[in-house]
């Protein structure tokens, strides 16, 4: 595969490699150190390196005969990464990879200042990306994937490295959140506990110091658990977070938040505008929102199924189904105003039996109990404010703010 | 110095191995935005005084006539 390249050019290439990485680190040049590790990047410089690699076959020597020697933990071990990674051997790859890694955490933990986060971070990210691809290639062989696991446990480790006093620390939350990007693909969103903690009390830590892109990355991630956790108004303060605060040239990303904000919105009360939607195709929304404006919960029940597969796959589903007590309050309210329009004085009364056939018209099946019971938990969860007549199958509405909004606060538990 | 070098040939086979839909893009390591100004905009796309009183849309008329029907009609008609 690789053009033919003679000894001399092989070894010409290998020193030249050496030279530009021990120069970067004389020169505390982190971005081009952090270039020189790329492995993933299939930037030509590095794959002409490891073609010379495999030309060239024995590039250890030449590493330990120099003044590059003190490098050799790392240097060896990237070569090999490299050049199997060129060789499409990523499971071999990825495991020089983590000792070169290893090697690397050494010597960076002894350099003073932090002119190195950005090599540290090109670590990180690679150590994830090829840990994946390794796991691709195991899968494919039959055997368990397992490096993307390890390389959540390399990574915990370099998050320890940078949790200290001294100015590496604003390298953390990039670590973590590649931490996070693992963790939700392994779905074992519970070991972010321990490094949220860490981020969110340690002293160490000022979040307002962390690098933009991180803290949007962060706010995004802790958002999604939040949804999970169904704490909305912490997860509607993450998420807005991230979305105000996000580039705006990256749409993907601002999508992505918004398919979880969306949600936590609506069941706090608040929608968004069409053009929203319209903008970053979030048109799986648009049919629960205008269901929430109409009280149509036919509407909403279409939705659902309709999206189902997408919902459940981004797990908000149970979130979207909760929404049905807001679409039968807009519902109540509706036959409520309908008859206020006609008879002022009786609209505060309405027969449970009245509602039995809006249901009814909207196919949806329930008798007198049913809808007493639908009823009690409007009043119970503060959405209605009013007390039944039994006896008569009336709900009798308080004259005053008999719908309370939620004015962005969750439905009561 | 540098020619068309071969990119790896194909993308690899998606498997459904580990799977998160909703992984972030990576934003490049030395981007860095105005983090006050940016999301302005966006932050605007929301209404919270969307539940009115207003029955006069389509949908609001529909349930009015079904209401004032009588039930006779009504159940001839879902039967």
């Amino acid at each position: 595969m690789a053009a033919y390249i003679s000894m001399g050019e092989a070894h010409r290439r290998i020193t030249d490699y050496l030279n530009r990485f021990s120069d970067a680190i004389s020169s505390q040049d982190g971005k081009s150190l952090s270039r020189l590790l790329s492995i993933s990047s299939d930037s030509t410089g590095l794959l002409y390196l490891a073609d010379a690699l495999t030309t060239f076959q024995d590039a250890n020597r030449v590493i330990r005969q120099t003044e590059y020697s003190q490098y050799a933990d790392i240097l060896v071990h990237v070569f090999r990464a490299l050049q199997s990674y060129r060789l499409k051997n990523l499971v071999e790859s990825y495991m020089a990879f983590e000792k070169a890694s290893n090697a690397f955490i050494q010597e960076f933990r002894n350099w003073e200042t932090a002119w190195a986060l950005e090599a540290l971070y090109v670590i990180a990210y690679e150590i994830r990306i090829l840990a994946e691809r390794a796991d691709i290639e195991l899968a494919s062989i039959g055997k368990t994937p397992e490096k993307l696991k390890g390389a959540g446990s390399f990574l915990m480790k370099v998050f320890g490295v940078l949790a200290g006093k001294g100015p590496k620390r604003v390298g953390a939350l990039y670590v973590t959140c590649q931490l996070f990007k693992i963790y939700f693909k392994l779905g074992t969103v519970n070991l972010c506990r321990s490094v949220i903690r860490s981020i969110e009390t340690a002293r160490i830590f000022d979040f307002e110091e962390f690098p933009v892109r991180d803290k949007v990355t962060y706010m995004y991630y802790t958002g999604r658990l939040e949804v999970y956790n169904e704490n909305f108004p912490a997860a509607d303060h993450k998420l807005s977070y991230a979305l105000t605060h996000c580039s705006t040239k990256k749409e993907a990303n601002i999508r992505m938040i918004l398919k979880y904000l969306v949600p936590v919105k609506l069941s706090i009360g608040i929608l968004p505008t069409a053009l929203l939607l319209e903008k970053f195709n979030l048109n799986e929304y648009a049919d629960v929102v205008l269901a929430l404006k109409r009280g149509d919960l036919r509407l909403l029940r279409h939705a659902l199924e309709e999206h189902e597969d997408r919902f459940l796959r981004s797990g908000v589903y149970l979130v979207l189904e909760k929404l049905e007590l807001q679409v039968y309050q807009r519902l109540v309210k509706k036959i409520y105003i309908i008859q206020k329009q006609k008879d002022p004085n009786k609209a505060h009364q309405i027969k449970l039996d009245v509602i039995v056939k809006a249901l009814r018209w909207l196919e949806i099946d329930m008798d007198v109990d049913e809808v007493e019971c639908i009823m009690s938990i409007l009043i119970y969860k503060n959405l209605v404010k009013g007390y039944f007549a039994h006896k008569s199958k009336v709900a009798v509405l308080s004259k005053q703010d008999p719908f309370p909004k939620l004015n962005g606060k969750p439905v009561n538990a | 110095m540098a020619t068309e070098k071969q990119k790896p040939d194909t993308e690899e086979v998606k498997i459904d191995l580990f799977e998160d839909d909703d992984e972030f893009e990576e934003f490049e390591i030395d981007q860095d935005w105005d983090e006050k100004k940016e999301g302005e905009e966006i932050s605007s796309q929301w209404e919270d005084d969307w539940d009115d009183d207003d029955v006069k849309d389509d949908f609001s008329q529909h349930l009015r006539k079904e209401l004032e029907s009588n039930p006779a009609k009504n159940e001839a008609k879902f039967t």
